[in-house]
C-alpha cells in the first residue's frame, strides 16, 4: 500500500514539473499562436544553470532564483531577434526554426558542459525524509510538489485577476483586437513568451536534483510537454494541469512495471486524443 | 507537347543528377562516403515528395527508413533474402508503414498533422526498444550481410568493394531519381502541388485530397525504407538511432537546406550535410551547430534552400551578364 502511496506522490511531483512546462508551452501557443519546438532546449538550460549556480556557490535557492530568469531573459532576447520574425508564417515553419533554435542551444550545452550527464545535490534543508507515522517520503519531493502548486496558484492569479493575464487572455481570444484597442501587442508578446520559457527553466531547477542534468534530455522533455498540451488541450491552464497530473501518473505508476510501455502509452494517447477528442479533453472546440 | 514531358524527364536535372552521381565517386576520398551521401540523398528525395510538393511536414521518415532498415536485415539473417527481395521486403515495409502513419496523420492537418507523425515517431522507436529480440535493442542489429546482386540466377556482382555497392546504388539512385520525378510531372504530382498550395480548393475542384496524400505517403514511403535498408547493408549494422526521432529530424533538415520543391536540391542537400558532418565531426564534434543556423537562415531568408540559392545566383550572373551587354552596346551606339 506505501508502496503504492509513495508512486502516486512521485506521479504527483513529476505531473507538477510537466505542468510548469506544459503551462508555458500552451500559453505561448495560446496568445503568440506559435510553436515552440524549443521549449525543452530552454528547460535544458534552466537544469544546467541550476548545476552550475549549486556547484559554484553550493546554494540551491540562489540557483531556483536566478536560473528562470535568465532563461526568461535568454528567451526574451531569442524572441525579439528570431522569433517575432516567424510570426506572419505558417505554424510548419515555426516548427523548423524552433528545431534549429533547440539543436543550436543542445549542442552549445555539450560544449559547455560536456556531453556526460550530471548530478545536482538536495539542498541541505530538504535532505533527508518526512516521516508520518509509519510513511517515509523525500522532503525534496515534497517540496517540488508543494513549490509548484504555489507557483502554479500563483500563476493562476496573474493570469485570471491581473490586467497582464487579462491582456494574455484577451490577446489569446483575439490579437488584432486587443492591439487594436491600444495595446502595445509585441511587448505582451514578449513578456508573455519570456514569462513561458521561464517557467520550463524553473521546472528545469526543480527537476535537477531529482533527474539529474543530461544533454538530450531537451527533446524527451518536448516530447511530454507537447503530449500534455495536446491531451489537455492546446492553450487550456487547467488542461496543462490535469494532462501534466495524468501524464505524472501513468509515468511513475508504469516505471516499476513497464517504462517502455508508459512511453508508449502517453504518446498512444497523444495519437488517440488529436484523433477522436483534435481540441483535446479540455480544451474549447 | 510529348517532347516537352520527355525533356523534363531526361533531360536537364537528371542529367545534372547522373553527373552527380558519376563524379561524386571520384572527388570523394572514399565510396563509402558517396554511397552514404547517395542514401540521404534518396531518403531526403522521399521527404521532398511529402514535405515539398504535398506541404506536409512528416516527422515520420524515421519510422520508414528504420523500419525498412529492420525488415530487410531480419530476412537477410533468418531467412537469407537475396539482395534484390531484401530490398523490396524493405520498399513493401516502409510503403506499409506510411499507409499505416498516413491513413492516421492526414485525418488532421497543420500541427495536430505534425503531432500525430511525431507521437508515431515516438511509439515505433519504444516498439523497437522493446522488441529487443529481433531488433538488438539499444546494441542495434548486428552482422547484417551484404548479398550478391544476381539476375535470373546469374551473379552479376558481389558488391563486397565499397566501388561495386557504389556502383548499384548509383544506379538504384538514378532509376528512383527518375521515377520520382515521372511522379511529379504527372497530373497525380500536379495535383499534389495543387493540395499543398490549397487544399480547401483542390479538394473544391473535385480532387480526393486524403487519397492523394495518401499515396503520397506510400510512396515516399517505399522509397524511405529502401533507403534505410541500403544503410543497413553499408554499414553491416542497424542501429536503433535509425528508427529514432533524430533520424526523422536529420531527414527534413537535409530536404530543407537542400531546397523543398526541387529533386535536386534534396541531392545538394543530404550531399553538404553527410560531407559537412564527416570532414567536421572530427576536428569539430559539435559541429551541429551550424545545422541549426542553416536550418534557421533557410527558413527565414531562403525558402528554396541550397538549390534556390544557386538558381538565385545563376539568375543574377545571367542578368549581371545581360546588363554588361547592353552597356556594351549602348557605348557601341553612342
Amino acid at each position: 500500500m506505501s508502496l503504492y502511496l509513495f508512486q502516486i506522490l512521485n506521479g504527483i511531483g513529476l505531473g507538477m514539473i510537466y505542468f510548469l512546462i506544459s503551462v508555458g508551452l500552451t500559453i505561448i501557443f495560446g496568445l503568440l499562436n506559435f510553436v515552440n519546438f524549443a521549449h525543452g532546449a530552454f528547460y535544458l538550460i534552466g537544469s544546467y544553470l541550476c548545476f552550475t549556480i549549486v556547484s559554484l556557490t553550493g546554494n540551491f535557492w540562489l540557483a531556483l532564483a536566478l536560473a528562470p530568469i535568465t532563461v526568461a531573459i535568454l528567451a526574451f532576447f531569442t524572441e525579439r531577434t528570431l522569433i517575432k520574425r516567424a510570426y506572419h508564417l505558417p505554424h510548419t515553419y515555426h516548427i523548423l526554426i524552433t528545431l534549429g533554435i533547440a539543436l543550436i542551444i543542445q549542442e552549445l550545452t555539450i560544449s559547455v558542459w560536456g556531453p556526460i550527464g550530471k548530478s545536482v545535490s538536495v539542498p541541505d534543508a530538504l535532505q533527508g525524509v518526512f516521516q508520518m507515522g509509519h510513511f517515509y517520503y523525500p522532503k525534496y519531493r515534497l517540496f517540488v510538489i508543494l513549490f509548484s502548486a504555489v507557483i502554479a496558484f500563483a500563476l493562476w492569479l496573474l493570469l485570471e485577476r491581473t490586467r497582464f493575464g487579462a491582456l494574455v487572455r484577451a490577446g489569446s481570444e483575439d490579437a488584432e483586437t486587443v492591439s487594436l484597442l491600444g495595446t502595445h501587442i509585441h511587448k505582451l508578446f514578449s513578456l508573455t513568451f519570456a514569462l513561458g520559457v521561464g517557467l520550463a527553466g524553473l521546472a528545469g531547477v526543480l527537476a535537477a536534483p531529482i533527474r539529474g542534468v543530461h544533454p538530450f534530455v531537451g527533446v524527451e522533455v518536448l516530447g511530454i510537454a507537447f503530449v500534455v498540451v495536446v491531451i489537455g488541450g492546446m492553450g487550456s491552464f487547467s488542461g496543462a494541469l490535469i494532462g501534466g497530473l495524468i501524464v505524472g501518473l501513468v509515468q511513475s505508476l508504469m516505471t516499476t512495471i513497464w517504462p517502455q510501455g508508459s512511453s508508449l502509452m502517453i504518446y498512444g494517447a497523444m495519437a488517440f486524443v488529436i484523433l477522436l477528442r483534435p481540441y483535446g479533453l479540455f480544451g474549447r472546440a | 507537347m510529348m517532347k516537352q514531358k520527355k525533356s523534363s524527364l531526361f533531360g536537364g536535372v537528371t542529367l545534372a543528377a547522373l553527373a552527380t552521381v558519376i563524379v561524386m565517386p571520384m572527388l570523394l576520398p572514399s565510396a563509402t562516403l558517396a554511397t552514404e551521401i547517395l542514401i540521404f540523398a534518396m531518403a531526403a528525395l522521399a521527404c521532398n515528395l511529402l514535405l515539398g510538393y504535398t506541404g506536409l511536414l512528416s516527422f515520420g521518415q524515421g519510422i520508414f527508413f528504420g523500419g525498412g532498415a529492420y525488415v530487410a536485415s531480419i530476412c537477410m539473417i533468418n531467412w537469407n533474402f537475396g539482395l534484390l527481395s531484401a530490398l523490396l521486403t524493405a520498399m513493401l515495409t516502409g510503403a506499409l508503414l506510411a499507409g499505416l502513419v498516413g491513413a492516421l496523420s492526414i485525418r488532421r492537418t497543420g500541427i495536430y498533422f505534425v503531432m500525430l507523425t511525431l507521437s508515431f515517431s515516438q511509439m515505433a522507436y519504444f516498439i523497437a526498444y522493446s522488441l529487443s529480440d529481433w531488433t538488438g535493442g539499444d546494441n542495434g542489429l548486428l552482422d547484417i550481410p551484404r548479398p550478391a546482386l544476381t539476375l535470373l540466377g546469374f551473379e552479376i556482382s558481389d558488391l563486397v568493394s565499397s566501388q561495386a555497392f557504389y556502383a548499384f546504388v548509383g544506379t538504384l539512385f538514378m532509376v528512383i531519381f527518375v521515377f520520382a520525378r515521372r511522379v511529379i510531372h504527372s497530373p497525380f504530382g500536379t495535383t499534389l502541388v495543387a493540395i499543398r498550395e490549397n487544399e480547401n480548393r483542390a479538394s473544391a475542384v473535385g480532387f480526393s485530397t486524403n487519397h492523394f496524400k495518401l499515396l503520397a505517403f506510400v510512396i515516399s514511403g517505399g522509397i524511405t525504407g529502401i533507403a534505410g535498408a541500403l544503410y543497413a547493408m553499408l554499414l553491416n549494422f542497424a542501429p536503433l538511432s535509425n528508427i529514432e526521432l533524430q533520424m526523422s529530424e536529420s531527414i527534413l533538415i537535409m530536404t530543407i537546406i537542400g531546397g523543398t520543391g526541387s529533386l535536386f536540391g534534396s541531392i545538394l542537400g543530404a550531399g553538404s550535410i553527410v560531407l559537412l558532418g564527416d570532414v567536421l565531426s572530427a576536428v569539430w564534434p559539435r559541429w551541429m551547430i551550424l545545422l541549426g543556423v542553416a536550418l534557421i537562415a533557410v527558413v527565414l531568408f531562403m525558402p528554396s534552400g541550397l538549390w534556390g540559392g544557386v538558381g538565385s545566383v545563376a539568375d543574377r550572373w545571367r542578368e549581371y551578364r545581360r546588363r554588361k551587354a547592353s552597356a556594351i552596346k549602348s557605348q557601341e551606339v553612342n
